[in-house]
C-alpha cells in the first residue's frame, strides 16, 4: 500500500484530491455518487459577508473543451453559511477548508476573524481571482492589493491561509512571489481565465454578465505551465487546478509541481471523477514503483 | 438503491428517427429507471472525449421498472442532439439520474397540459401517473404542422381526452392551441395546467393562474453543465420576491406565478 496522504500548511490531506470552490457541493443530492470521507479535503463555494443574488442569465455557456461561467458568487451571506452549511462540512471527516472573499480590507478581515471563531476549519482559502464580479476588481491581479489582502487576513487568523491566484496576469508565478512575501501558507492556481462569447444572430454578447470565466480541458496547458512555472519561485505548496478531467491530467500537475489538485469543471461532466481520479493516483504511484505520492511532486522540474 | 441521483451506464436499445428533426430514444438502465418520478430529468453524454464537453439535459419521458428502460424523446438542435441521433443500439451511454424535483401531489380531479412540440416529453410521465391514479387528463398538442405533432401515441392512451392545434390547421384546430384550453375550461372542470415548450403559452397560463381560474405549473429550460445544483448556471428569475430559482434543483417545473417568464 502506498501512502497517498499529503501536507498543506501542516494540514494532513488523506489523499491530494480534493473539489474546486463552487464546483460540487457535498450535500444530500449528491449522497449517491461517492461518499465525500473520501476525498482529501472538502471546500464550500466562496461565501461572502452579505447575501448575493448572483449574476443576471445567461450564466454559462459551452465552448470548445470547456466553458464559459459568469455566475456572479450567489451567497447566503457568512452567518447563514456558519450556522447552516458548516457543521455539516465538518462532519464529513476530511479537513475543512473554508473559501471566503471581501469586497474590502475590512471585509476580508472580519470574514476570517469569524471563521478562525467558529474553530471548526482548518484552512481558509481566499478567493482573490474571481473575474466574473459585477465589482469588476480581481484583488490577484494587483500586486499591491493581493499583497494588503494576504498581510491583514494572516493578521487577523491562526488558520493557514490559502491565496488563490488569478491566471489573468503577465506572469502569475511573480503574484505567488507576493502571495508568499505577504504571509501566504500556500497558494491555489488557477481560477477561470477571462473570455467572452458573441451570439452572431443578436450581435451582442451572449453572457448576462458579458465577460466569463473560462474552465475545464481547454485551460490545462496554461494552468499547468503556471503551476511549473511557480513551483521553482516559492517554498509553500500549491494546489492545482484547470481542466482536470482524468487521473491522468491530475498527476500532470503533481508533477508540474502542485502539493494537491482540485477538480471543478469535470465534476459537471462526471460526478465521479474525483474518486476517479484519487483511486487513479494512487495506481499510478505505485505502479512506479514510489511509496508515496509525495515523491512525484515536482518530478518534471527536474 | 435510493432515490439520489446517480451517475450509470445505460445501453442504447432503440433510436427512433422521427421525421427529420426528432428522436425516440429507448435506454436500458436498471437503476434509475426504478426510482425516477414524473417531473424529473435526467443528464446524458454519449460521445467519448472532451468536446462538446457537457452533458445534455432531456426529460425523463417514460420510465419502466418491470422492463428496467427509460425513454427520451429529442429534438435535434446542435452539437450533442445530433450526436444522440446517430447513436447505434447497443452502445453504451453515461447518464445522470433522476434530476429535479419529483411531482408528488395528485390531490386534483383532473389536469390539462399545454405543451408545444417536444415540450409534451415532459408532461408524459406524469399523463401516466394521473391516469394511473385515476385523475382527469386533458392533453393538448401544438405545433406548426402536422407533421411536427409528436408524443401523440405516448399521450393518446392515457389521456380523457386530446386536442391538436396547428398554426397552418393542417390538423386539428388552425390557431392557438391556447384557444382550445380556453374552451377547454368553459367546457370542464379542470384545476391544474402543465405548460411546456412555448413561452406564449405559458404567459397565457400565467395570466389564467393570475385569475384565479386554474393552478398553472411551468415546465422550464435553462443552460445547465451539472444538472444537481452545483454550477448555479441555470438560474431563472424569481415572481416578486427578486433572486433567482435554479432550474435544475427547484424546479424544472415551478409554481408558473412563482416565475419571471
Ligand atoms: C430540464 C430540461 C429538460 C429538457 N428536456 C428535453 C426533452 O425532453 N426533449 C428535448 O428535445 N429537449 C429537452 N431539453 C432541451 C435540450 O436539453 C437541448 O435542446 C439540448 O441540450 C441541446 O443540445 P445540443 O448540443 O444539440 O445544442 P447546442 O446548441 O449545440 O448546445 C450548446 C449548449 O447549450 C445547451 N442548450 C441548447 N439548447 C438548450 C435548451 N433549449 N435548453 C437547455 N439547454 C440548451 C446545451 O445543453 C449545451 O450545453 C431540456 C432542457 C432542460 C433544461
Ligand atoms: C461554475 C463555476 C463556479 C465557480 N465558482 C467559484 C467560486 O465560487 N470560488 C472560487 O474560488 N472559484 C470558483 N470557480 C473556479 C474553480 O474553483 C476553478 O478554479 C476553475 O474552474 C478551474 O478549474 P477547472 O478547469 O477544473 O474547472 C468556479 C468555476 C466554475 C466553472
Ligand atoms: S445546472 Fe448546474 S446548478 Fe443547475
Amino acid at each position: 500500500m502506498i501512502d497517498t496522504s499529503v501536507e498543506i500548511a501542516g494540514v494532513t490531506l488523506p489523499n491530494p484530491v480534493l473539489p474546486a470552490s463552487g464546483t460540487y457541493e457535498v450535500d444530500e443530492v449528491h449522497a449517491g455518487f461517492f461518499s465525500p470521507s473520501e476525498l482529501g479535503a472538502v471546500i464550500n463555494k466562496t461565501i461572502f459577508m452579505n447575501p448575493r443574488p448572483g449574476n443576471p442569465p445567461p450564466r454559462i455557456w459551452e465552448t470548445p473543451c470547456g466553458m464559459l461561467n459568469a455566475i456572479g458568487i450567489p451567497s447566503e451571506g457568512l452567518e447563514r453559511f456558519l450556522a447552516d452549511q458548516l457543521p455539516r462540512l465538518r462532519s464529513l471527516g476530511p479537513p475543512v477548508i473554508l473559501s471566503i472573499a471581501g469586497n474590502s480590507l475590512q471585509e476580508w478581515q472580519d470574514l476570517a476573524a469569524a471563521v478562525d471563531r467558529t474553530g471548526s476549519v482548518d484552512m481558509v482559502e481566499l478567493d482573490l481571482s474571481c473575474p466574473n464580479l459585477e465589482e469588476g476588481f480581481i484583488w490577484a491581479a494587483d500586486e499591491a492589493a493581493l499583497s494588503r489582502v494576504v498581510a491583514s487576513v494572516v493578521k487577523v487568523t491562526r488558520l493557514p491561509v490559502i491565496s488563490k491566484l488569478s491566471p489573468n496576469v503577465r506572469d502569475i508565478s511573480e503574484m505567488a512571489v507576493v502571495a508568499e512575501r505577504a504571509g501566504t501558507a500556500a497558494v491555489s492556481m488557477v481560477n477561470s481565465y477571462q473570455g467572452m462569447a458573441i451570439d452572431i444572430g443578436t450581435r451582442k454578447p451572449i453572457l448576462g454578465n458579458i465577460t466569463g470565466g473560462l474552465t475545464g480541458p481547454a485551460i490545462r496547458p496554461l494552468a499547468i505551465h503556471g503551476v511549473f512555472t511557480t513551483f521553482k519561485k516559492i517554498t509553500v505548496p500549491i494546489i492545482g487546478m484547470g481542466g482536470i478531467a482524468t487521473w491522468q491530467d491530475a498527476v500532470e500537475f503533481l508533477l508540474a509541481g502542485a502539493t494537491a489538485v482540485a477538480v471543478g469543471t469535470q465534476n459537471f461532466v462526471n460526478p465521479l471523477t474525483m474518486k476517479e481520479v484519487i483511486e487513479g493516483i494512487a495506481g499510478y504511484v505505485e505502479e512506479a514503483g514510489f511509496s508515496s505520492v509525495r515523491d512525484i511532486i515536482g518530478l518534471a522540474q527536474e | 438503491m435510493g432515490r439520489h441521483p446517480v451517475y450509470r451506464s445505460a445501453t442504447v436499445l432503440e433510436a427512433k428517427e422521427e421525421g427529420r428533426d426528432y428522436l425516440d430514444l429507448l435506454l436500458r438502465e436498471p437503476e434509475i429507471s426504478q426510482t425516477t418520478r414524473p417531473g424529473q430529468f435526467l443528464m446524458i453524454r454519449a460521445w467519448p472525449g472532451v468536446d462538446p464537453m457537457l452533458p445534455r439535459p432531456f426529460d425523463i419521458m417514460q420510465a419502466d421498472p418491470r422492463e428496467q428502460t427509460l425513454r427520451l424523446f429529442v429534438k435535434v438542435e446542435g452539437r450533442g442532439t445530433a450526436l444522440l441521433k446517430s447513436l447505434k443500439p447497443g452502445t453504451e451511454v453515461k447518464i445522470t439520474g433522476p434530476l429535479g424535483r419529483p411531482i408528488e401531489d395528485f390531490s386534483c380531479p383532473s389536469m390539462a397540459f399545454l405543451v408545444r412540440g417536444a415540450g409534451a416529453a415532459a408532461v408524459v410521465h406524469l399523463a401516466e401517473e394521473a391516469r394511473a391514479r385515476g385523475i382527469g387528463v386533458y392533453t393538448i398538442l401544438s405545433a406548426s404542422a402536422a407533421s411536427r405533432i409528436v408524443c401523440r401515441k405516448y399521450l393518446e392512451p392515457v389521456s380523457t381526452e386530446l386536442l391538436i392545434a396547428t398554426d397552418d390547421g393542417s390538423e386539428g384546430y388552425e390557431g392557438l392551441a391556447s384557444d382550445l384550453l380556453d374552451d377547454l375550461l368553459r367546457r370542464k372542470t379542470v384545476d391544474r395546467v402543465y405548460t411546456c415548450g412555448s413561452r406564449r403559452f405559458a404567459r397565457h397560463v400565467q395570466r389564467l393562474d393570475r385569475e384565479g381560474r386554474i393552478k398553472g405549473f411551468v415546465f422550464l429550460e435553462g443552460l445547465m453543465a451539472c444538472g444537481m445544483g452545483d454550477c448555479h448556471g441555470c438560474a431563472v428569475q424569481k415572481n416578486g420576491q427578486g433572486g433567482y430559482f435554479l432550474v435544475c434543483r427547484d424546479g424544472p417545473h415551478f409554481p408558473i406565478a412563482e416565475v419571471v417568464l
